[in-house]
């Protein structure tokens, strides 16, 4: 494809003034790319270093110094403190549990569906991905309610348990739509060389479509482990005992009704940062691959 | 490898489903109730975490068969979820929870806490408690604070005053005002040394609180009554509401209030006069903890020049949810907390008790906080804070305002801006 784009473009930059430039030795331009791609790594990096910076202050240093200024001494109470807490270990098994759990049944049930949904060609496909994709467009606070009076009718409430059942809903809301259209487009031909070999349904689900979608699945997975790891809102008023709470929410508890500890506050954002970062990467080399292998399909 | 982690999976849904049901087993029967279940929200160094703390130790020594399950909540989580957690079997026997109409007003017009007033009345506490702290602890059928039945217990208090740095104030020949316009006079001369004088704080309730400060300056107590409790018409064009934007606006022109603060937070506010940058603000007591722990130089507090009333309450409640299974327990741990040992110790450690004589607190500034503190409550003079009268005012509060600070409004604008949502919350009260 871009072999045959690349003449076209070349005749669009002919009308410009003739003997401007080679479009094959930007020697210069290259440079000023990588210095723009540098610059703007650096300014994402800019809060993470304030983070960094704030974490191991003390509150006096920080309330005289402000936020800015270089530590005066290397304070790790704040760390102490949040890790003491919070009860930190705890925290991290739950927001484990929870977003591995959720990960893991998002992705098989978003597989499921769109197996259905994309290769299967259910009657009234494109509906069913229309109320999918609805489903994910809802603002959590809407269903917040609903989804507390249901948890409590069947004694969910207060259990992580309700909340990785509603997540792999939400999840797999997402999943199901990019799957079922992902999976539209599956060669024909190889379904049918299978059905001709004699697989049934489940044999071509695992054997043929499976194996291809892996690449995307794992991204998938990546997705919705960071996604729901992130969340704040339903853990919130899902999970209330502290034993069953999440990372993001024990964060919360940082933050007084008029009072903040700033450097705690950054102390804790970074020791609940670890894991998402570690987890990435660990998955980034599956993250580039399954990015690149849809495209050069 | 997929098999592998779908066999995790279900064996970790196992293992939350085995922590539900280990849940469910609680006592139900009150008289024999050998767990109480307490929250707060309180940071374990704070004043109130240090003296609860000590009360928790008390109610185990005196009730030795009950053991008391505390969890330390996130505010933010309470704030938002109180009604759902009390609703359910999972709640707690007592806990701290945010005093006003919108908070513990709300749940009491929903039945979901229990009326106090007979523990209130036997007990003593009601004898405690002057009638501006009272205030909070009733509520009306409608939610209203001011009448009705006791359905919370505060425990602290908290006022809004002027911190000084004595450093700044020495060096520029500064002496402490006891009048408005003392008060007016010493900014005059922190602008001529080219000393921004008061740190203010436009994003959030600073500028709301000064504000409301200086209407108290010019109010009396009927109009604090129809503000706050609704009973006559407030006029927003008139005194002192009127006077009060005024003066605000003078206070900018006349560069006592940096037009740069209209988009600080409260926190850079503290941060500024912490770090010695401003020699005044006007805020809350709930600073004081932190700015005796944190601030190197020497520093310390007076009540708003010349004012009867001031902007401040009881502090935050303890309440019984009516799902509680150990309601004579909560009492006693309550009755303990308001006991002259737990009082004492909250002034001790930088708070502010509603019942505790000054002369055994220790530390001098903490003895006169707490002075100053009941000279307000012996005159009736907590006001209450400006956002509370209609629910979403916060907002509204702080927008006008920060119209007055960057100067981009004028004080009638602003009045405008106040009045229209007011009115309409106030029928919306009306109404229900």
């Amino acid at each position: 494809m871009a072999t045959t784009l690349m003449p076209s473009a070349v005749t669009e930059t002919q009308p410009g003034p003739p003997h401007t430039k080679d479009r094959y030795r930007r020697g210069a331009a290259r440079w000023v790319v990588l210095g723009l791609v540098a610059v703007v790594c650096l300014a994402m990096l800019v809060p993470f270093g304030f983070m960094v910076l704030n974490a191991f202050k003390s509150p006096g240093d920080y309330s005289t110094n402000g936020p800015l200024s270089w530590p005066s001494g290397f304070y790790t109470e704040g760390l102490e403190t949040y890790w003491r807490e919070a009860d930190y270990p705890v925290k991290l098994w739950n927001s484990t549990l929870i977003a591995g759990s959720v990960a893991v049944l998002a992705v098989l049930v978003s597989l499921l569906n769109a197996f259905a949904l994309g290769i299967g060609r259910v009657r009234g496909r494109v509906w069913i991905v229309g109320l999918f994709l609805l489903a994910n467009m809802m603002p959590q606070e809407a269903l917040v309610y609903p989804l507390y009076h249901f948890a409590k009718e069947v004694g969910l409430y207060n259990t992580r348990l309700s909340v990785i059942i509603i997540f792999t809903v939400i999840q797999s809301a997402f999943g199901t739509y990019l799957l079922a259209s992902v999976l539209s487009t599956f060669p024909r031909a190889l379904l049918e060389a299978a059905a001709v070999d004699g697989a049934g349904k489940w044999r071509i689900l695992w054997r043929i479509v499976f194996p291809n979608l892996r690449p995307t699945l794992a991204v998938l997975l990546i997705f919705f482990f960071i996604w729901t790891w992130n969340e704040f809102l339903i853990p919130l008023v899902m999970l209330i005992d502290n034993s069953t709470q999440t990372i993001p929410v024990a964060l919360a508890s940082l933050q007084g009704d008029r009072l903040m500890d700033a450097p705690t506050t950054n102390a804790g954002s970074l020791i609940s940062l670890l894991p998402a970062i570690v987890f990435f990467l660990i998955f980034q080399r599956t993250l580039t691959r399954g990015i690149t292998a849809g495209a050069v399909k | 490898m997929f098999r592998k982690r779908k066999l995790a999976a279900a064996v970790a849904l196992g293992l939350s489903a085995a922590t539900l049901t280990a849940c469910g087993d609680d006592s139900s029967s009150a008289e024999e109730a050998t767990t109480l279940r307490l929250w707060h929200y309180e940071s374990a160094n704070s004043a109130m975490g240090v003296a609860w703390d000590r009360a928790i130790e008390i109610f185990e020594e005196e009730h030795p068969d009950v053991t008391v399950t505390f969890e330390r909540k996130a505010f933010e989580q309470i704030q938002q979820n109180a009604a759902m957690i009390i609703n359910s079997e999972e709640g707690p026997d007592v806990m701290e929870y945010n005093k006003g109409n919108a908070t513990a007003g709300l749940l009491s017009s929903q039945g979901l806490l229990t009326d106090l007033t007979a523990e209130a009345e036997e007990r003593g506490w009601a004898d405690q408690l002057s009638d501006s702290l009272e205030t909070t602890a009733r509520y009306d059928e409608r939610g209203v604070m001011g009448s009705g039945n006791w359905y919370g217990v505060p425990n602290y208090g908290e006022y809004v005053m002027v911190y000084y740095n004595q450093e700044l104030f020495e060096k520029h020949g500064v002496e402490v005002p006891t009048t408005l316009d003392e008060m007016t006079a010493a900014m005059d001369t922190f602008v001529d040394k080219g000393v921004a004088p008061l740190g203010m704080s436009g994003a959030e309730y600073p500028a709301g609180q000064l504000f409301y400060q200086l209407a108290l300056a010019e109010a009396d107590r009927s109009f604090i009554d129809s503000y706050q409790l609704y009973d006559g018409e407030v006029d927003f064009q008139a005194d002192p509401l009127a006077s009060a934007a005024e003066t605000f606006d003078e206070w900018v022109k006349k560069g006592y209030i940096s037009r740069d603060s209209a988009g600080l937070k409260a926190e850079d506010m503290g941060v500024q006069f912490m770090s010695g940058k401003v020699p005044m603000i006007v805020s809350g007591s709930w600073w004081y903890g932190r700015f005796k722990d944190e601030i190197p130089f020497e520093w310390d507090s007076f009540l708003f020049p010349g004012n009867t009333f001031h902007a401040g309450s009881s502090g935050n409640l303890w309440v019984v949810p009516e799902t509680s299974q150990a309601k004579d327990l909560a009492y006693d741990f309550i009755d303990i907390t308001m006991r002259p040992e737990i009082q004492e110790l909250i002034g001790n450690n930088g708070g502010v008790p509603i019942d505790a004589d000054p002369s055994k607190i220790e530390d001098p500034k903490d003895s006169r906080l707490i002075e100053n503190f009941n000279a307000v409550t012996e005159q009736d003079g907590l006001a209450f804070y400006p956002d509370w009268p209609v629910p979403g005012y916060y907002d509204v509060l702080v927008s006008a305002l920060q119209g007055l600070i960057n100067q981009s409004r004028s004080p009638e604008e602003v009045l405008d801006s106040l009045e229209g949502p007011y009115q309409e919350g106030v029928e919306e009260i009306d109404a229900r």
